[in-house]
């Protein structure tokens, strides 16, 4: 078996698990991020008018 | 736990996974022999099947946290089964995606019907399905319950699935057979690649369980607030 | 306790023998499949004889899926699943009923699709026929045990019943494998004796996921 080209797939795979990986925690990050946003955004909002309670 | 305990433990172990990941790395390219007959494409295998194990792992957390949620009904079990479940699809889309490239060059072919790949393939099918439920139900209650009998069921049919395929491959054999033992001189390398993938399966449910965390206070303050969305 | 089985289940039966709604668009779809699977397959004609095992019995879980939609379908637009949870009665008891309503429903959908296969494909088959039914029913019967808890869970979605084939086919993969490797056993196959361990692998599949249904066919109800 040629080892240039073993080494091409041994890369490939290597570089996918890192891909996978980082995209995966990449996006746990981005939605905290957003999450972390709304809910700071939606204190402040309740702090401010408090008395916005929509009747049912 | 609070917040700051909780960041310290996040870099705790972000610590001991950089370190872990260089250790492996090196075990897996150093400090292992090089193969017989795949020379050292091989390699991958150390990372390839720590994968799989520890995606059957987050699947019996799942299964776990299922049982305990139906029991209980407390939220925390629910966001823990969609944590695991959601890492466990990560883990098996490696191991499906490393497969394939360790397979072609040995055996020139991309997919073989491997007992252990087509396994892996039914398992990821199956998580998705439990994704899939989880997506079209509305009410969070109502979600927690149905997410969790399919997580049961999935994971009692997980066994039955790769016995059954294992079996029809012995009907059908092909020409590629998986390896079966594992020369000795491969196990250090095999076991630090194991635990450090461990610590990397803790790691991350851990991360996606606080953005769940996040997810389900949101909900609740909007729900306090008595906004409609 | 089996008197009201039999309670649910007669109601599933009358219902269905006065429309004969969901048996024909079974039997429909499943001969439809047939066709389907014939221009699919052209290349393999001469040697067809091969593939009929696998295109049965994906006509059988195709045909089986739709039975099992129409069941709770039409359960959830009248509001009948309401009245008959009111009825005095273990829910687990509605789960035997149903299945076993699915399970009659789909075996007479086989036996309907299996005779036209025969003359579709020139097959005869004579002293084959009563394994040939011992296989369908087990086959059968553990794919509407896990399929009736699975139906009433994505008829609660918000896709209904477009869901169910999404989450059931990885499920019953178990049972489409041992059925169909069974079948090909009785047509193909030189020896009975190998069926042994798919029929074994089906009924474990069947008892498992009967029993982990019933149990759990509660919780999927609570409306």
């Amino acid at each position: 078996m040629e080892n240039v080209d073993t080494m091409h797939y041994l890369f490939a795979a290597y570089a996918a698990i890192w891909i996978i990986l980082a995209i995966y925690l990449f996006s746990i990050q981005s939605r905290e991020k957003k999450l972390r946003d709304e809910l700071r955004n939606l204190r402040e909002f309740l702090e401010h008018r408090p008395d916005n309670r929509k009747k049912a | 736990m609070d917040l700051t305990k909780q960041k310290k433990l996040d870099a705790f172990l972000l610590g001991i996974l950089l370190i872990g990941m260089i250790l492996a790395l090196y075990m897996a390219f150093l400090g292992a022999p090089r193969e017989r007959t795949m020379g050292d494409l091989q390699r991958i295998f150390y990372f390839h099947v720590p994968s799989g194990i520890v995606g059957l792992l987050a699947f019996a957390a799942n299964f776990v946290a299922s049982v305990m949620y139906l029991i209980k009904k407390d939220r925390k079990w629910d966001s823990l089964a969609l944590s695991a479940a959601e890492v466990g699809v990560m883990f098996f889309m490696i191991v499906l995606v490393t497969g394939p490239i360790w397979a072609k060059p040995v055996w020139f072919v991309w997919w073989t019907w491997s007992p252990r790949l087509t396994s892996s393939l039914v398992l990821w099918l199956l998580y998705l399905a439990y994704m899939l439920v989880r997506a079209y139900v509305p009410d969070p209650e109502r979600r927690a319950v149905m997410s969790a009998v399919f997580g049961i069921i999935a994971f009692l049919d997980a066994p039955i699935v790769f016995f059954s395929i294992r079996w029809w491959r012995d009907m059908h054999p092909s020409a590629m057979i998986e390896k079966g033992g594992i020369d000795p001189a491969m196990v250090p390398a095999f076991l630090t690649c194991s635990l450090v993938f461990l610590v990397l399966l803790v790691y991350v449910i851990r991360r996606r369980l606080f953005l769940e965390s996040a997810r389900v206070e949101l909900e609740r303050l909007e729900r306090a607030a008595n906004l409609v969305r | 306790m089996l008197g009201k089985v039999w309670a649910v289940l007669r109601k599933d039966l009358l219902i269905e023998l006065r429309t004969k709604d969901s048996l024909n668009a079974m039997l429909f779809f499943g001969i439809v499949v047939l066709v389907v699977f014939n221009f699919a397959l052209e290349s393999l004609r001469d040697s067809i004889r091969t593939a009929v095992p696998g295109v049965l019995w994906v006509s059988f879980v195709f045909s089986g899926t739709l039975g099992l939609n129409r069941m709770f379908a039409s359960e959830k637009e009248n509001s009948c699943l309401q009245g008959l949870l009111m009825a005095p009665m273990d829910r687990g008891i509605v789960y035997l009923g149903k299945t076993l309503a699915a399970a009659i429903f789909m075996f007479i959908a086989e036996i309907a699709i299996f005779v036209c296969s025969l003359i579709f494909f020139n097959l005869t088959v004579w002293s084959e026929i009563p394994w040939l039914i011992l296989v369908f029913s087990v086959g059968t019967l553990g794919f509407t045990a896990v399929g009736t808890l699975l139906s009433a869970i994505s008829v609660n979605t918000r896709m209904r019943e477009v869901l169910l084939p999404l989450i059931l086919f990885p499920v019953v993969l178990p049972i489409l494998v041992n059925a169909v490797e069974a079948t090909n056993i009785i047509l193909n196959g030189p020896d009975y004796r190998a069926l042994k361990l798919p029929l074994a692998i089906m009924t474990t599949f069947t008892v498992i996921f009967g029993t982990v249904s019933y149990l759990m066919f509660d919780f999927v109800l609570e409306d």
